[in-house]
């Protein structure tokens, strides 16, 4: 039985022009920043794919060309056979992007929020409001259902971001540092969610620095240094002769020197 | 299935309606505010120029003449018949704003004015002596000078025209017309500054705000069309912009007696009628106002998403503001809309050519059909480069 491949990811390669605020930050004298180089992996399905990597290592510009926010300069990913770079639009029906950056407007409710992004994704009443009783009481939404995200505590908000990513339920879901910042009940949560979506036969993307993560819930994973990917492949193999913080500290100080 | 933009539209007018702090500051304020100010503007200064009415001036007066006399005692001045010796005194008392006026007549004013033959050269001085810095004194002056003036055309009375005893109304102007004329040469600039103004107060919000706050781009994650997403918010801010703009020219209109009555009161035989308009005329304000809102808000919108911050855009807003200033002036020179073309086919001023016409009860459907297709061809125009704006990623993720 051959495994089906979700995700095919082709020589990405996306630059930055530096200000010169940032060149003296970055002290270089370049005036453009590689972001991502010719990054190339696959992520299949019912598999959780980790992206590791320092802060600035180019994992959030990777998965921001995925999910189709930002252009790659030249190289393409496919989602089901579907180019980011062509179609867009119907990459963004199968597609469920996380990221902290993305805000819920604080003047609505989850309610509220649930129905507009259904619409905005076309999803039929009865399917909608089914997968609204289920989502909001797995995440313990459904009191805070008609309570305004502004005073949603960080956890529910986070929570509440979830439910909002998934309510087409895409076939790719790209959590970007999904864990960050909460407390380890929420954390809990989301990390259990992500394993139940693959249970359901999601593929997910993972971008983390946090290697215990990786280890616990990734069924396989790349490593990123400076936009490039220095090593993928399963959790397993990459675990064989030592953990995977120690093999990523071995990559790193191979290629920056011993600066780590 | 509902289509993307209306979906949008909806999620607009959800905030907007639901938020009634946000309601109130756009759709209320502005039309209390601009009621208040010019009912208490208006109120104030017809106030003033009772008070000037009724008051009588402290005048002092050296050899006071037959002639003059009686026309000056009813005009409201108290007089105090003095010396020329006096005189300098009273000067003092001027300066100390402790008199209002003080008049000095040629001892034979009378004598020669009766002996004054025409094209003589042989005139007779008055000499009235006043404090501009003293309000009553300058109104005391200004008031006694045209009395003056009055007396010295009876006494040589030649001629009189539209004399008042005839009781004929030589102005064959109608109320409306007159309206007409009022309303074409003040409403353009005021009704197109009050719709920028609610514009301004609503779409950088709607846009930069949510670019600022990282809501935006939720939305750009959905399979919406941009272009839809761009219609959406377009049409919504317009309807939000157009009732703030409804709610500030009900305050201006329910103003106008109170800011116009003591034109009314002081005797210009001034009366407003909007009988003079058709609803001929009512349909083309409405569609010319909607399609001058939709531009506002399609070119605050660009210049909104081009913003990173609503600082920013309320800043970037500001010069287009000194043209619909600029173009509104043009109105206060004019009471009759142009006759070419081509002033209809420049965005901003051609809606105030067309407002000009309307309120002037003299449009032209060609010239109000120009103006809309106009405006809603730049404002197309201006749609298609709000997507492309929110296809961009330096536009839409710019630090």
């Amino acid at each position: 039985m051959t495994i089906k491949e979700v995700l095919k990811v082709e020589e990405l390669t996306k630059s930055f022009r530096l200000s010169k605020k940032q060149q003296k930050l970055e002290n270089t004298d370049d005036r453009i920043k590689k972001a991502v180089s010719k990054l190339s992996f696959s992520a299949y399905e019912g598999e959780i794919f980790g992206l590791l990597g320092p802060n600035g290592a180019g994992k959030t510009t990777t998965l921001r060309m995925l999910a189709t926010l930002i252009r790659p300069d030249s190289g393409d990913a496919f989602i089901d056979d579907i180019s980011v770079v062509k179609e867009p639009e119907k990459v963004r029906e199968k597609m469920g992007f996380l990221t902290s950056e993305l805000k819920l407007e604080e003047f609505f409710t989850p309610n509220f929020l649930y129905d507009f992004f259904s619409d905005m994704h076309r999803i039929p009443d009865d399917i909608r409001q089914k997968r609204k009783a289920e989502l909001f009481s797995k995440f313990g939404i459904d009191k805070f259902a008609e309570v305004k995200i502004a005073n949603l505590s960080t956890g529910m908000k986070q929570k509440t971001s979830i439910v909002m990513s998934v309510v087409h339920d895409p076939d790719i879901i790209i959590f970007d540092e999904p864990t960050n910042g909460l407390d380890v009940i929420t954390a809990k949560v989301v990390t259990d969610y992500l394993l139940e979506l693959r249970s359901q036969g999601k593929t997910i993307i993972v971008s983390t620095h946090i290697f215990s993560l990786v280890e616990k819930i990734c069924d396989r994973a790349g490593i990123i240094i400076d936009g490039e990917m220095i090593m993928c492949g399963s959790i397993h193999d990459l675990t064989k002769k030592q953990t995977l913080e120690d093999l990523f500290f071995d990559l790193y100080s191979q290629r920056k020197g011993d600066n780590v | 299935m509902k289509n993307g933009a209306f979906v949008v539209f909806r999620k607009e007018m959800a905030r907007f309606l639901g938020d009634k702090r946000l309601f109130f500051t756009t759709v209320i304020l502005p039309g209390l505010m601009i009621f208040l100010l010019y009912s208490v503007m208006g109120s104030s200064l017809s106030g003033m120029m009772k008070d000037s009415k009724e008051k009588h001036y402290e005048t002092y007066v050296v050899n006071m003449p037959v002639i003059a006399g009686e026309a000056i005692e009813n005009g409201g001045f108290n007089i105090i018949g003095i010396t020329e010796k006096e005189a300098e005194g009273i000067k003092e008392k001027l300066k100390t704003k402790d008199a209002d006026l003080l008049m000095v007549f040629p001892e034979d004013f009378d004598s020669s004015i009766a002996k004054y033959t025409p094209g003589s050269g042989d005139v007779s001085f008055v000499e009235i002596y006043y404090n501009s810095a003293d309000m009553a004194s300058s109104a005391a002056f200004n008031r006694v000078t045209l009395i003056l003036d009055r007396v010295e055309q009876n006494i040589s009375n030649v001629f009189d025209i539209n004399p008042d005893e005839k009781n004929v109304s030589y102005d064959v102007a109608t109320s409306e017309d007159a309206t007409g004329t009022i309303f074409a040469s003040i409403l353009p600039m005021l009704l197109l500054m009050l719709i920028y103004s609610s514009c301004m107060a609503i779409a950088p919000e709607s846009i930069a705000g949510e670019k600022e706050r990282g809501t935006f781009a939720a939305m750009l994650l959905t399979p919406v069309p941009r272009g839809q997403i761009a219609l959406g918010k377009v049409l919504a801010l317009s309807l939000m912009a157009l009732l703030g703009g409804i709610s500030s020219c009900i305050g201006t209109i329910l103003s106008m007696p109170a800011l116009m009555g003591e034109m009314v009161e002081s005797g210009e035989n001034m009366s407003m009628s909007l009988s003079g308009y058709g609803a001929g005329d009512y349909v083309g304000l409405v569609i010319v106002i909607l399609s001058t809102v939709i531009l506002f808000i399609t070119i605050i919108s660009v210049l909104s998403a081009y913003a990173k911050t609503v600082k920013e855009a309320s800043t970037l807003v500001l010069p287009v503001m000194l043209i619909v200033m600029f173009a509104g002036f043009s109105s206060m020179y004019s009471t009759e809309a142009k006759a070419e073309i081509y002033w209809y086919c420049i965005p901003i001023l051609n809606s105030v050519q067309s407002l000009i016409g309307i309120f002037a009860r003299s449009a032209d459907i060609v010239h109000i059909c120009v103006t809309v297709c106009i405006n809603i061809a730049v404002s197309a125009l201006g749609m298609v480069l709000l997507r492309h704006m929110f296809n961009s990623e330096k536009i839409m993720f710019a630090r």
